[in-house]
């Protein structure tokens, strides 16, 4: 147990170690951004007919702290991260970013755990199965299918989608609630409408992860099934589902669970591009948004790291996970 | 000799046998890579659509009968169906391809749009190697921001193409609503993707020889403080990042400044991967007994670096590349599909796709969605390709088999 806690902690440190440098990345990436929030604070009320001279500018700085060097900013901005979950203001649209992003970020959280999980749950027992039948025409089949989710990437799967819906149904399928639960509160009708749209998104992103864990779990399967402690099992009299599941699958689980930090990775990947086109009113549209048409530099981080740290996150869960599942981890990271 | 007298058929077997077997021992690694690789029908494939894809790509002003720009639009055939030339039709059949005649009308009767009609009498005749639009090769003419950055090539210059009709225009893909030949555009479409890729995938790869490769040969605590950057980069899903990265290019920029621009992202941002497998090969390289062999004969790191751990991953490498390839054409076409990437009057595989994105194409135009199929099977050839490799490239896969 105590072996353990030391894994945890040492797994701990080292998320946070990757989080504040992903922080510092993304963050000497905004700033690359040309222009700061005090100019274009002030651009926007040099529209509403008030005359702004450099002194402004400069007040406006200070007042934003801004005039402070790079990495006393970098800290601030982390420390508020990290130990106030604040983000800070949008310099475009003037308002907190918490408030801003709310549900939002739940909202993208959920559809892409959701297509993670789809994945598993459709990659899992076929790729096992597949592994096991071992015909070359399910390998082939598998192998093209695979290859598809490579090469019909998500943005094109959902406009073929889209554009056949509209011309087969008349309704594109677009958007995460119908008009009347817009900006409802939450209830049982709202989730039960969400649903009945989300589950587009959601394939969609879960194509191509479904895809890749597919090819994975076979892989890993098969080279399983080959060694020797399997024929043992064999010889043992144990046979079917249950020769599989107790021994092949047992050890092949390991590294599917570690790709999972991967495929959500792949996910996110995905998700603004798959946001816009259907357009969902979710943290990925939000992000092109303010990349694409209005350069806000703190939403678009505070995004970014957003996404990075849940990956992080997750990395570390399933960390924790394998090392519940599997003594050898624990081992090698400690050194024996 | 005394042998082959006695049993001829039999010793010339043997011999044939002894041969082949010497071939296959003496043979470097890249032929027996190619040898294996020759074996998988699939990957053969792939590799023959690859090469027709890249070549017509190369060749692509060669094959195209008019200027993928919007100089070379067809302002009398905007938003025009597909023309195949045929060889029959009801008034008789012709060993040259012809098309049929087109007349363009507005009337009342037609809402005062412009109608365009087959008229079937009229034929107009295929011709090949014609004179059409000049194009020129190795011909560059950069313009960097700031004045001292800009040069220019002359290069080459010819205007031969390969078909063309002897009136009017022929457009085998149809055009776009801007009346450009979506032929044309689709070939140079594929040249300036695979170029992007090209510029990316050296950058990146540059990038990961030198980081991974000192990361791999020095080890200890260099090896760690690199690994954690390489991990703390590769956990940033990467087109978010292309995004935040691509939002930085001011609209003034020039197609080609965007261009150049574009690709230097990508490579600056897909190197973890291949520098983690250089450093991978590198790190178990370094300990192998012929390292320590010529260590001890007193060769210089560098000697050793160059002349026996290089060639020992080379084909490795390249199959890396090779596999890295398709995500590099990915990322350019999602980015431009988004519009922080290429835009318009630059022909990219993204820029295509993102033409089919409007519902009433899939309604009236569906021929926008040829060049779709192109950039699927460009994907696909790649990724056939590089998994054939990889396979060819590993030792113990005649083993599996």
């Amino acid at each position: 147990m105590l072996q353990f806690a030391q894994f945890a902690l040492t797994r701990a440190a080292m998320a946070i170690v990757t989080l504040l440098l992903v922080s510092f990345i993304v963050f000497s990436l905004m700033e690359l951004v040309p222009g700061n929030c005090a100019e274009r604070y002030l651009a926007f009320k040099n529209t509403q007919g008030a005359k702004i001279s450099i002194e402004d500018i400069q007040a406006e700085e200070k007042r934003l702290g801004l005039d402070r060097p790079f990495v006393i900013r970098w800290g601030s901005w982390v420390g508020n991260v990290f130990f106030k979950g604040e983000f800070g203001d949008s310099c475009i649209l003037r308002l907190n970013i918490n408030q801003l992003l709310g549900e939002k970020v739940w909202i993208s959280l959920g559809i892409c755990f959701a297509s993670l999980f789809m994945a598993y749950l459709i990659a899992v027992p076929v790729g096992i199965l597949s592994a096991a039948v071992d015909s070359p025409a399910a390998n082939n089949a598998l192998r093209l299918v695979s290859y598809l989710g490579l090469a019909l990437p998500n943005f094109l799967l959902a406009l073929m989608i889209m554009l056949f819906s509209t011309v087969v149904f008349g309704d594109s399928l677009t958007g995460l609630f119908s008009k009347e639960f817009r900006d409802a509160a939450w209830s049982v009708d709202r989730v039960l409408d969400f649903l009945s749209r989300a589950w587009l998104p959601i394939f969609i992103l879960g194509w191509s992860a479904t895809a890749f864990a597919l090819q994975t779990v076979r892989a890993l399967m098969a080279d399983e099934i080959g060694k020797l402690y399997v024929t043992a099992a064999k010889a043992r009299g144990i046979f079917g589902g249950r020769l599989l599941w107790r021994y092949p699958a047992k050890h092949a689980l390991g590294p599917i669970i570690n790709s999972l930090g991967f495929d959500l990775n792949r996910v996110f990947n995905e998700l603004p591009i798959v946001a816009v086109i259907l357009t969902l009113t979710e943290m990925g549209a939000l992000l092109l948004e303010s990349l694409a048409r209005s350069n806000d530099q703190q939403l678009a981080g505070a995004i970014i790291f957003m996404l990075t740290a849940s990956i992080v996150f997750l990395n570390f869960v399933t960390d924790l996970l394998l090392a519940l599942l599997d003594p050898r981890v624990r081992h090698s990271v400690m050194g024996g | 000799m005394a042998d082959q007298s006695v049993s001829p058929e039999l010793s010339a077997e043997a011999l044939a046998e002894q041969k082949r077997k010497e071939a296959y021992f003496t043979a470097s690694q890249m032929q027996l890579v190619w040898a294996r690789f020759k074996r998988n029908k699939t990957a053969m494939f792939a590799a023959c659509v690859l090469f027709a894809l890249v070549g017509m790509g190369l060749i692509a002003p060669f094959l195209s009968p008019y200027d993928p720009t919007i100089a070379g639009r067809d302002k009398d055939y905007q938003n025009g169906a597909p023309q195949i030339p045929m060889f029959c039709d009801q008034n008789g059949c012709s060993l040259r391809p012809f098309l049929h005649g087109l007349t363009r009308t507005r009337s009342a009767k037609t809402n005062f749009r412009w109608v365009t009609e087959i008229n079937p009498d009229e034929r107009r005749y295929v011709h090949f190697f014609v004179e059409g639009w000049e194009y020129s090769y190795f011909a560059y003419d950069i313009d960097l921001p700031g004045e001292a950055l800009d040069f220019r090539i002359p290069g080459f210059t010819f205007d031969t193409h390969l078909f063309g009709v002897d009136s009017g225009g022929i457009h085998i893909f149809g055009t776009d609503d801007g009346g450009k030949d979506i032929f044309g555009r689709t070939l140079h479409a594929i040249s300036t993707s695979l170029a992007v890729g090209t510029i990316g995938v050296f950058i990146s790869f540059v990038l990961a020889l030198i980081i991974g490769g000192v990361s791999g040969f020095f080890g200890g605590r260099i090896d760690g403080f690199f690994q954690m950057i390489t991990d703390a980069i590769r956990t940033v899903p990467p087109i978010p990042l292309f995004m935040a990265l691509a939002a930085f290019i001011p609209d003034e920029w020039s197609s080609e400044t965007r261009f150049f621009f574009i690709s230097i992202i990508l490579g600056f941002i897909n190197w973890p991967t291949l520098a983690r497998r250089v450093r991978t090969h590198l790190l178990t390289e370094r300990n192998q007994e012929y390292v320590l062999a010529a260590r001890l004969c007193g060769a210089s790191p560098a000697h050793i670096i160059a002349r026996h751990l290089l060639p020992s991953f080379t084909s490795y490498i390249i199959v890396d590349l090779v596999i890295s390839f398709p995500y590099m054409v990915l990322s350019e076409t999602a980015l431009s599909f988004i519009g922080l990437g290429l835009k318009d009057p630059v022909n990219s595989l993204g820029v295509m796709l993102q033409n089919v994105t409007k519902s009433d194409v899939l309604l009236n135009y569906q021929w926008y969605f040829i060049p779709v199929f192109f950039f699927i099977a460009l994907v696909l050839a790649f990724v056939f390709v590089g998994d054939g490799l990889r396979d060819a490239a590993d030792p113990y896969s005649d083993r599996k088999s």
